[in-house]
């Protein structure tokens, strides 16, 4: 495709005067002006279109938004958590720390599982917020909260312990802030069905795999589809 | 009340009005730039943020003076007082306000009214350019001298056609001295328009208005301290309360630039159409001019501001094109004109 020409235009005398341009530009800001004018006397918090201020005013976090960890408990408070150490194996940044054990003895109604965790601690620091943890877990128990807010004064408090965990659950159910369950994926839907071209295509990347030599084959299936 | 102990109220009251004006106008200049472009601005210290430029104050004095060991240690200080000064001192000759009678006393609103009134004001502006130029040469820096040298080059390019709009005023008037010019834009011209020098002198006021923003360096003429190309120019290696002088000294422009706008084109004190000493008592009267008078200049000082948000930075070249071969004709063909009319009429 040819490159269109650079075309300079001719300035008109109005323009070339600033005057008339100058004034089309002030009625431009102060259009804005007015606006936030009047915006900033409204009531209630967010007042000014695209300012949070955000101590006040908080955006409103996605449901499935990856925050802070919790430790789930089911309905009748038992702790989910078996201590089987996927969610450890399954971080990539090797930031949680789990000791399987079993509960002792007359403790085991706190348990929904026959083996818990002794221990259970994450490491904010380190964690990325991948939400991998969640993923592995077979029984639910690890989620990633909405708490964003994560500063701390000392490194040792961003150790977060099984208590914390626990905690993290209490409070976000008490807010009513629990992450909703994960859409089930549909087992026995049917494939996507690829056209003709999709075949082509495996064809050209199944030539370059084994090696140039197959280069008219691959002109030849084309050229057919 | 002696004669001495008025004047020198005036003197203190004026400064204090001035200096009150530009720290208002940092936070104006702030808020009204953050509302046009969809922010919010300072809003956190005191009411609306109104404590802000107190703020700022506070900072600047507190912060370690810092003289560059290259620079040119006497030059460097004398700069920023060089600069601020005169922007105090023009403001001595403006009216700000008609006349005031206290205990059977007449006491003018003004501070001295020079019978060379708007030269003294055009002299002190010509030196206050001494100050970036000192500034930017002392300061042994390349930013800094590029600015100074920009502020030359701007001073040139304004300050003919600057002279020459205000000309056509003193050829309509023939006085220099402010208060009599005001004095002389009261009542209606043409029958029906108010008799002030915007309508006299359209062409005159427009030329007067671009020269103005030249002269207080402020955009779309910013260019001794634009940022984005100078890292602020003049300034660049100043810190502290030297720096906020040099700030400091710029709004105060400002201020008497608009007040100077006001008094040669606006009509001063008096309104349209309406005689306020008729119906008002001596002393309402006196506060009521020096009211009116702070309102018309409180719009000129929002139009800098609202002028600086909305105008891209003119090229220097471009400036210095301006200046010459279009204001400088332009100013040249307009006082003809005015000349050839007052010769005509009177």
């Amino acid at each position: 495709m040819p490159r269109r020409p650079v075309v300079q235009k001719e300035y008109t005398l109005g323009e070339r005067v600033y005057l008339v341009e100058i004034a089309k530009g002030l009625k431009l800001t102060w259009k804005h002006f007015l606006f936030n004018i009047k915006a900033s006397f409204r009531q209630g918090p967010h007042t000014v279109p695209t300012c949070w201020q955000y101590p006040e005013d908080r955006r409103e976090i996605a449901p499935i938004f990856r925050g802070a960890h919790m430790l789930k408990l089911n309905d009748r408070g038992q702790e989910l958590c078996v201590g089987c150490g996927m969610c450890a194996r399954a971080c990539p940044a090797k930031c949680i720390t789990v000791k399987r054990g079993k509960p002792a003895e007359g403790e085991e109604e706190k348990y929904a599982g026959k083996t818990m965790s002794v221990v259970f601690e994450v490491d904010m620091l380190r964690c990325i917020f991948c939400g991998n943890c969640e993923k592995a877990c077979p029984k639910g128990a690890i989620v990633l909260g909405q708490d964003y807010e994560l500063a701390e004064y000392e490194p040792a408090l961003c150790i977060y312990d099984k208590e914390r965990l626990l905690a993290n659950f209490q409070k976000a159910k008490a807010e009513g802030r629990l992450k909703p369950p994960p859409k089930p994926i549909p087992v026995d839907a049917p494939p996507p069905k690829k056209k003709v071209a999709a075949k082509a295509n495996m064809a050209v990347k199944a030539g370059r795999k084994q090696g140039v030599e197959k280069q008219p084959n691959e002109q030849k299936d084309k050229e057919t589809s | 009340m002696a004669d001495w102990q008025i004047e020198l109220i005036k003197v203190v009251f004026i400064w204090a009005w001035a200096l009150i004006i530009a720290v208002v106008m940092t936070w104006v200049e702030r808020r009204a730039s953050a509302m046009m472009q969809d922010r919010l601005g300072p809003n956190r210290a005191g009411p609306f943020g109104l404590l802000q430029p107190l703020a700022d104050g506070i900072k600047l004095f507190t912060k370690e003076d810092i003289i560059p060991e290259r620079a040119r240690k006497i030059l460097f200080v004398l700069g920023p007082p060089l600069f601020a000064l005169p922007a105090f001192s023009a403001y001595a000759v403006i009216p700000f306000g008609d006349k005031i009678v206290i205990g059977g006393k007449e006491i003018i609103l003004q501070v001295s009214d020079v019978n060379i009134g708007f030269l003294f004001i055009l002299a002190l502006s010509a030196i206050a350019v001494y100050g970036l130029v000192i500034g930017g040469w002392a300061s042994n820096s390349k930013y800094s001298i590029l600015g100074g040298l920009r502020a030359t080059a701007q001073l040139i390019s304004y300050e003919v056609p600057m002279g020459l709009a205000l000309l056509t005023i003193v050829l309509l008037d023939g006085t220099f001295s402010l208060r009599e010019i005001v004095l002389q834009q009261q009542g209606t011209f043409l029958g029906f328009l108010p008799n002030w020098g915007f309508f006299k002198q359209p062409l005159g006021f427009i030329i007067f208005l671009v020269a103005a923003y030249a002269e207080a360096n402020r955009v779309p003429f910013d260019l001794p301290e634009c940022e984005s190309e100078l890292v602020t120019g003049y300034h660049t290696e100043y810190g502290s309360m030297r720096l906020g002088l040099y700030l400091f000294g710029e709004y105060v422009n400002l201020v008497t630039l608009s007040a100077i706008t006001v008094c040669l084109f606006f009509g001063g004190w008096s309104l349209p159409y309406v005689d306020m000493s008729k119906f008002l008592g001596p002393v309402s009267y006196g506060i009521a001019s020096f009211f009116v008078f702070f309102f018309k200049q409180a719009f000129f000082l929002f139009l800098f501001v609202w002028v600086r948000w909305t105008v891209p930075r003119f090229r220097y070249d471009q400036l210095m094109g301006l200046g010459w071969k279009a204001l400088i004709p332009l100013g040249l063909v307009n006082l003809f004109i005015t000349a050839l009319l007052v010769q005509l009429t009177t």
